[in-house]
């Protein structure tokens, strides 16, 4: 089981700082929820630990029980969803499925139960052949998601999964989400809807780059002296 | 830890391009159709066989032998005479544009030639177009000399007498020279836009974001990425050649195994190109521009297509030799009209082979692994 550590974490793009000092940890079998609004730094963060951008400065520590591990090794189980749409619209649910089962290597009968168990959790079996450009929204997001987990990954990184997807698509995704915990993985999540703050095991609030809380959800709530996360980001905004 | 090569996902990225180009009709066209089209268009259009130059003819002589030095010019299929309007400026044909030729035949020709004195005629040439000048200079002598012998009854009594014999293209059939030429720089310049694109639309359309986060390594990726394509260029190459066969009659005197050998190679080589410059624009737009500069100007003007690269400078000859279609239409130009046993050709081959792999290393090498801007 991987664990990560964020030290001290800082990262600019030409004028702007999306992430400013910031020190986390996370640690496997929970569901961490990375909540800030638009621009705060959630997708910055996520690519970092997914090693697709290098930190500034400050460090991101692998750790594979107390040892440390590297980047290259927690790579190969690794997966990550990005926010922007990163399909191939040409090409059918089935096509995708396929392609990234030879990209992760998965022997052929691994394959037939991962694709068969996803399909049927995200109700998409009815839909293998439809071409991803005609997808609706849910859809799109379910079968990103798939892909991201046919490999079995111990880190599950995921970049506002939610974002556009009607009510009851949002609600049967995180079911499909608490599943994937029982096997004691460690998924992040970004969201920019508060409302999905208290369903995270850890949510960790960032604006403009910086944590602003960190801690079980109601915990924070309590601590802040908050009803509701909205509230807790407004009085943070007025600041 | 350094990610190791593995054959079966570079097959898994050539498996995906395959589909998206079987349901991509333009680029199917890109590669199969249009070098079709284009070798027919520019091949009927290209000639260097001047015919009908227009000549104005000032006959100020009008005797017999006058008048048969000017049927021996129009005579010929290469120019066409006609009587000039503007005695005492003979030029102002040429200046109006009416002319190339002005040809002075003063009065006293005849008279001359019979005291067996030498006898002149005058012929002013349009010297802003050096190509047909030339041209025209070569078809000159030959009238000249055609109409001496003519006059003497006997032929040229020059001294010494140089027959040249044209072998390989016997009758110096510019579709012959041209044609094979044509095939290097169209296959040359939609196989570098082909790949060109291709990556880039990956940065553009996000899928490469979620590609890097996979196993898959950039030499996997790019490899892959030229499979496809090479199979789609040599499809297009069989249409090309059987084009340059039927409608222009250009025969084929080498192997088809050095053939086949060679626009794989070539192929390859434009396509790692095309791959190279899409994996430093990273955007398609950029792409295409780059590839138009890189993949049309210099195979066109440097690869020896039209001007001889012998008679470059020094410098420029050398640096043709970084040109991948300088090799290919040696090649190319060898097997149509000479059939040179492939010993002959061991140096293109080489070279050809050195570039291919020079590029897919640069290609993979330049890859960002990451998303840093």
């Amino acid at each position: 089981m991987i664990s990560i550590e964020l030290d001290n974490i800082t990262k600019s793009f030409e004028n702007t700082r999306a992430i400013d000092g910031l020190s986390l940890r996370f640690e496997p079998g929970t569901l961490h929820g990375i909540i800030g609004p638009d621009g705060a730094g959630k997708t910055t963060l996520l690519r970092l630990v997914g090693g697709l951008l290098k930190p500034g400065s400050g460090r991101i520590l692998y750790k594979s029980g107390p040892n440390p591990a590297a980047f290259e090794e927690v790579r190969a189980n690794l997966a990550y969803m990005p926010a922007r749409p990163s399909l191939y619209a040409d090409l059918s649910i089935r096509e995708h499925l396929e392609f990234f089962k030879s990209l992760y290597q998965l022997p052929r009968d691994e394959y037939a139960a991962k694709s068969k168990r996803l399909l049927e959790i995200t109700r998409l079996e009815r839909f293998t052949e439809r071409k991803v450009g005609e997808l609706s929204g849910g859809m799109y997001k379910k079968l990103g998601l798939m892909c991201a987990l046919l490999q079995s990954p111990t880190i599950l990184l995921l970049d506002e999964p939610t974002n556009g997807v009607d009510p009851i698509s949002r609600r049967e995704f995180w079911e499909l989400l608490y599943q994937l915990l029982e096997q004691n993985i460690l998924i992040l999540i970004s969201t920019a809807y508060m409302d999905e703050a208290e369903r995270c095991g850890m949510v960790h609030l960032i604006d403009s780059g910086r944590l602003i809380a960190s801690g079980e959800p109601k915990e924070i709530l309590r601590k802040e002296k908050a009803g509701t996360f909205d509230e807790l980001f407004l009085r943070s905004a007025k600041k | 830890m350094k990610r190791n090569f593995v054959l079966h996902r570079a097959l898994a990225i050539a498996k995906k391009e395959v589909m998206h180009i079987m349901r991509d009709p333009f680029t199917l066209g890109l590669a199969v159709v249009v070098p079709l089209i284009m070798v027919l268009f520019f091949g009927f259009a290209i000639d260097f066989d001047f015919r009908g130059i227009k000549v104005a003819v000032y006959d100020q002589d009008n005797s017999r032998l006058s008048r048969e030095l000017v049927r021996s010019f129009s005579a010929s299929e290469y120019f066409k005479t006609f009587a000039g309007a503007s005695a005492g400026a003979p030029a102002k044909e040429i200046e109006e544009g009416k002319a190339t030729i002005s040809m002075v035949i003063n009065s006293g020709f005849e008279r001359e030639i019979f005291s067996s004195r030498n006898s002149q005629a005058q012929i002013i040439v349009d010297g802003t177009d050096n190509q047909k000048t030339g041209v025209v200079a070569a078809y000159l002598g030959g009238i000249q000399r055609a109409f001496s012998s003519k006059l003497s009854g006997s032929p040229a009594s020059d001294p010494i007498k140089i027959t040249a014999r044209f072998i390989y293209n016997p009758e110096l059939n510019t579709k012959w020279f041209i044609v094979p030429g044509l095939i290097v720089i169209v296959t040359g310049l939609l196989s570098i836009l082909l790949t060109a694109l291709t990556v880039a639309r990956e940065w553009e359309n996000g899928s490469m974001e979620m590609l890097l986060s996979t196993p898959v390594t950039p030499f996997e990726i790019v490899l892959g990425k030229i499979l496809p394509y090479v199979g789609l260029g040599l499809t297009g190459i069989v249409f090309v050649y059987i084009v340059a066969r039927l409608a222009f009659s250009v025969p084929f005197r080498g192997s088809y195994l050095a053939l086949g050998a060679a626009c794989f190679l070539f192929i390859t080589t434009s396509l790692a190109q095309g791959l190279l410059i899409s994996v430093i624009t990273r955007q398609q737009q950029k792409a295409m521009q780059a590839s138009m500069v890189v993949g049309l100007l210099p195979p066109l003007l440097l690869s020896g297509f039209i001007f001889p690269i012998e008679s470059m400078p020094l410098f420029f000859r050398y640096l043709t030799m970084v040109l991948p279609p300088r090799w290919f239409t040696a090649i190319i130009r060898t097997l149509f009209l000479k059939g040179t046993p492939f010993e002959g050709l061991v140096i293109p081959f080489i070279a050809l082979a050195l570039m291919a792999v020079i590029f897919i290393a640069a290609a993979s090498k330049r890859f960002k692994r990451d998303l840093e801007p």
